[in-house]
């Protein structure tokens, strides 16, 4: 009972705790780092990247088709080609970039704000996109990592796509 | 026994191998000289091949050597910091170019910042640098990035000797300074948009 309590407790303090917290501890940011260096060890690691992005964007594009358009210029049409490609290993070097200054609050902080930046100015772009990207990268992520501690990869990644997403209107 | 036969046939066969082996070292000789030949002609073509600028092979030891280098976490940030303190100390009116993110301070949780998605668009152009079509849609996606901002030429020499003068500092010994010199400028000049 006591315990239940303890983590009643522990749960409202993670969802009070607005801003950069969210619950994603000194411990959860060492596992997701470790774990995610894993894809990053090969020299042909980009064309693991490359493939890992093109799933989550076009399994994004899949479940909203409405955010087909917004990819337009990157090529999505062409999922191989090299436009597409470029963009994929772009979206996956910001993740890991965000990942890498996990530890490092403010200079995240800083990251995330120019990555909020970057999508503002993009028309269409919603918070609902994130939500679901969100929930992609947790189905995807199990799939690509042996090791994938589910619970310390939403607690880090509630906080980053919620920043990066907070300059959206809708 | 065995021995005793060997002698009497090699006695009774003297002349018939000298003249053998006569034969036999004028056959090594002349194979002596072939392989010479075909070494010298190995030679130029190695060094054909070392000619060539940023080819195949070097760009796939580049990308090895930046994996290395490139690391992560803090061991990442402290590399950032030290390819731009180089930068700086070389060119330190290129501040300038840097203030809206806190160019002034490197320590900065917004230079930070910066630092690191300079090194992570080069990551991606590293790590695309075998793969044509892609690479070249990752340098014009930089050069757009670029233009507008008056980055003299110059600029981009300076980080060339930053990166070059930090990365020996990560690699150790295991780094080849020309594999870089000739790749980098692949790239420095695609995002220039010209040579």
């Amino acid at each position: 009972m006591l315990r239940l309590t303890v983590l009643l407790l522990l749960v409202g303090y993670c969802m009070a705790g607005e801003g950069r917290q969210y619950c994603c501890s000194a411990e959860d940011r060492n596992i997701v780092q470790k774990q995610w260096d894993v894809l990053w060890r090969d020299t042909e690691s980009s064309k693991l990247k490359i493939g890992f992005g093109r799933l989550l964007l076009t399994k994004l594009a899949k479940e909203i088709p409405e955010v087909v358009p917004l990819f337009k210029n990157v090529d999505i049409e062409h999922p191989t080609g090299g436009a597409f490609s470029a963009h994929c290993l772009r979206i996956l070097n910001a993740i890991d970039q965000a990942i890498n200054l996990l530890d490092d609050p403010e200079a995240l902080d800083a990251a995330l704000d120019h990555l909020a930046d970057q999508h503002k100015v993009r028309d269409g772009v919603k918070k609902a996109h994130f939500k679901k990207m969100g929930e992609i990268l947790n189905g995807a992520l199990p799939r690509v990592l042996d090791d994938y501690n589910a619970m310390s990869w939403k607690a880090c990644f509630k906080g980053i796509l919620t920043k990066i997403a907070g300059k959206l209107q809708g | 026994g065995r021995g005793q036969a060997c002698s009497s046939a090699s006695l009774s066969h003297t002349s018939v191998e000298l003249a053998a082996s006569f034969n036999e070292v004028v056959a090594l000789r002349l194979k002596f000289v072939l392989k010479m030949k075909i070494l010298v002609l190995l030679l130029a073509v190695v060094a054909v091949a070392m000619a060539n600028e940023c080819d195949l092979l070097t760009r796939l030891k580049v990308k090895a050597q930046w994996r290395r280098a490139y690391s992560s976490g803090h061991n990442r940030e402290d590399f950032a910091q030290a390819v731009w303190r180089a930068i700086f100390a070389q060119a330190p009116d290129a501040r300038a170019l840097f203030k809206r993110v806190h160019g002034d301070d490197t320590t900065s949780p917004e230079f930070e910042a910066h630092a690191l998605r300079v090194l992570a668009g080069l990551d991606i152009t590293i790590s695309l640098l075998d793969q044509p079509e892609a690479l070249k849609e990752e340098l014009e996606h930089l050069e757009k990035q670029h233009e507008g901002r008056h980055i003299p030429d110059n600029y981009f020499d300076v980080f060339k000797t930053a990166l070059l003068h930090v990365l020996p500092a990560q690699l150790g010994r295991c780094w080849d300074r020309e594999a870089w010199d000739e790749c980098f400028d692949v790239i420095a000049d695609g995002v220039k948009g010209h040579h």
